[in-house]
């Protein structure tokens, strides 16, 4: 094995993750390559330094610091937490299209067409629902009339007690 | 509280990986900051811890990357890392803190990805399966980068042998 291959190993030799083989042939060259078993060693002295790195304590200044940031945040999410909903955003979104349109309408030069085309449309708009009611008018009241007249029909039937009338006896 | 049972592991990885005790404590602030306005985010499923520290990490390589140049011209380090531990004799307290000074000026040489693996692995001495969820890496691809980071720095530490602390 190269020396490149055995300094891929030597990692996991130390941990002890290698197969009884691996371990067997990174063992043999060691023992013949003093590059290998220097580098074997610096890693071992490294790793082990590593390991002994003190872990420090919160210096009580920074523990206030963190736990004055909270508060901060209440104070914003009193504010405006509530533009963030997502139930909101079709609401936003129809009023950004109204106000888009609205200001169009109040800024264009041309507002007097437009207003004059508006009240042309709400007046033929209006003129036609009074004719569709009339209409609906004259349909409710053929309606109540052929109704009527199957009801006369339908009392006259033998089976519900017509043709009693004496002219036809 | 969030502040009480995390700060420590936060700023611990933040100083682990910046070596500078005030540097640590601000990016500690930042990554509070982020985790605050994050939370909502949080998906239960998920593991707290290391979501939290999975923001940590991407501040801290995001942050390094800003000020690449800053740091790469720094020989900064911090006492705090090298004070020899209590109860050990002056020699060792010594030999130790050199040690480590040599170490952590080796780590910093690292690519930041590279270095945020071994600090993981061989400082907070996380299982590979915690450094793969907090790194969102393949298994694999972790365990080679922390092999390939731990050779790169012996081989660091191998050319500065002949310096006045003979690792």
């Amino acid at each position: 094995m190269t020396c490149e291959r055995i300094e891929e190993l030597l990692s996991a030799f130390l941990e002890g993750e290698l197969s009884q083989a691996e371990k067997t042939l990174v063992k043999a060259h060691l023992a013949g390559c003093p590059d290998c078993a220097a580098l074997l060693a610096i890693l071992s002295r490294a790793q082990q330094a590593l390991a002994d790195f003190p872990e420090l304590e919160v210096s009580p200044g920074l523990q206030a610091r963190l736990a004055a940031i909270p508060e901060h945040k209440k104070k914003f999410s009193l504010s405006f937490d509530f533009v963030l909903r997502p139930a909101l955003q079709p609401v936003f979104a129809a009023a950004t299209i109204f106000m888009t349109l609205l200001s169009f309408y109040l800024f264009n030069p041309d507002k007097k067409n437009i207003d004059r085309a508006i009240d042309q449309k709400i007046h033929s708009g209006y003129s036609q629902v009074e004719k569709l009611y009339a209409k609906a008018g004259s349909f409710t009241d053929r309606l109540g009339d052929t109704a009527e007249n199957v009801f006369v029909s339908v009392k006259s039937w033998k089976i519900f007690g017509g043709n009693e009338d004496p002219t036809y006896k | 509280m969030l502040v009480n049972t995390y700060s420590k592991r936060v700023f611990n990885l933040a100083y682990q990986f910046v070596g500078s005790y005030q540097e640590a404590e601000d990016l500690t602030q930042d990554i509070f900051l982020k985790l605050y306005g994050a939370l909502h985010r949080y998906d239960f499923e998920k593991n707290f811890t290391a979501w939290l520290l999975t923001m940590a990490k991407n501040h801290l390589i995001d942050t390094y990357r800003k000020t690449k140049w800053e740091k790469a011209h720094r020989d900064e380090f911090d006492e705090q890392f090298a004070a020899p531990e209590a109860g050990r004799g002056p020699e060792s307290g010594l030999m130790q803190e050199a040690d480590r000074k040599l170490v952590w000026e080796g780590l910093n040489r690292l690519a930041p990805e590279t270095r945020m693996a071994v600090i993981l692995r061989d400082i907070q001495e996380k299982r590979y399966e915690e450094v793969a969820e907090i790194l969102d890496l393949p298994l694999g691809t972790v365990k080679s980068r922390i092999n390939r980071g731990r050779l790169q720095l012996a081989k660091i530490l191998k050319d500065r042998k002949e310096d006045a602390y003979d690792l």
